[in-house]
């Protein structure tokens, strides 16, 4: 499975950073690949390109706050969840997403 | 470009720290931050702290918690660990006990510690990693705490 999302936390400082780690370590356990964008303080790195969200088979949004770029998205399958789910049960998270697309 | 060691300063790095409660580790780290002179004063740097704390969890699980205070009082850009010689309660993901006290100093002229905000998202990042949690939390010297990030 294709997954692209973005992190974003309330301060910017280290929440975002965590769950992007977090996601994209169970995302690649379960055999995905996995791209994440991060929105901190430090700005946007790791920006998605139109093609890998086109490919995408999910949009994952651990975020806490407002991000920028949503559009980008329309018309594909979004997950919105706090990075505080992202950090404590990231395997669990990435398991559901199977589910629910029906994704081995 | 400067490795993510860079931000570990053994100065602002206590093993062994003794503390009752939440309150005492965050002042205790923020004393750390005052003699290596990272910030001017404790108490407006704690407030700012505990700004933070009221916009959601710093325990992320597994008995670590990142407290931070982005505040006008910092002069340098940072992180202090503390190991603690004894859980204490601390609001968290998964109701753990917290040995671990990691607490952010960052300052809100963000734009000219572009390189020190960036190697902090990488070092943050790095606490994503059950590896580096393993060894934190068996660590039992600053330099331990140190190459636990390696």
């Amino acid at each position: 499975m294709k997954i692209v999302g973005i992190t974003a936390c309330s301060a910017g400082i280290a929440h975002t950073y965590i769950a992007k780690e977090k996601i994209e370590q169970a995302a690649k356990d379960c055999g995905d690949i996995v791209h994440i964008e991060t929105q901190g303080t430090i700005g946007t790195e790791n920006a998605l390109t139109p093609e890998e969200i086109k490919e995408a088979d999910v949009v994952l949004l651990a975020v806490d706050v407002k991000i920028t770029g949503r559009e980008r998205f329309k018309g594909k399958k979004v997950v919105q969840i706090s990075t505080d789910t992202a950090i404590q049960s990231p395997n669990k998270l990435i398991k559901k997403l199977h589910s629910a697309l029906n994704v081995k | 470009m400067e490795s993510i060691t860079s931000v570990l300063d053994p100065k602002v790095i206590k093993i062994g720290l003794n503390a009752k409660n939440k309150h005492e580790v965050i002042v205790q780290l923020a004393e750390l931050f005052k003699k290596a002179n990272y910030i001017d004063k404790v108490d407006p740097f704690v407030k700012d702290i505990y700004l933070r704390e009221r916009e959601g969890l710093t325990g992320i699980g597994q008995g670590i918690a990142i407290p931070h205070g982005k505040s006008d009082d910092v002069k340098h850009i940072g992180v202090a660990i503390g190991i603690l010689s004894q859980g204490i309660e601390w609001e968290s993901l998964d109701n753990e006990k917290i040995r671990i006290v990691i607490l952010f100093a960052v300052s809100n002229d963000t734009d000219s510690a572009k390189n020190q905000l960036k190697l902090l998202s990488i070092f943050a990042g790095r606490l994503g990693h059950k590896q580096v949690v393993d060894k934190l939390k068996k660590a039992q010297s600053v330099q331990e705490v140190i190459d636990a990030f390696k």
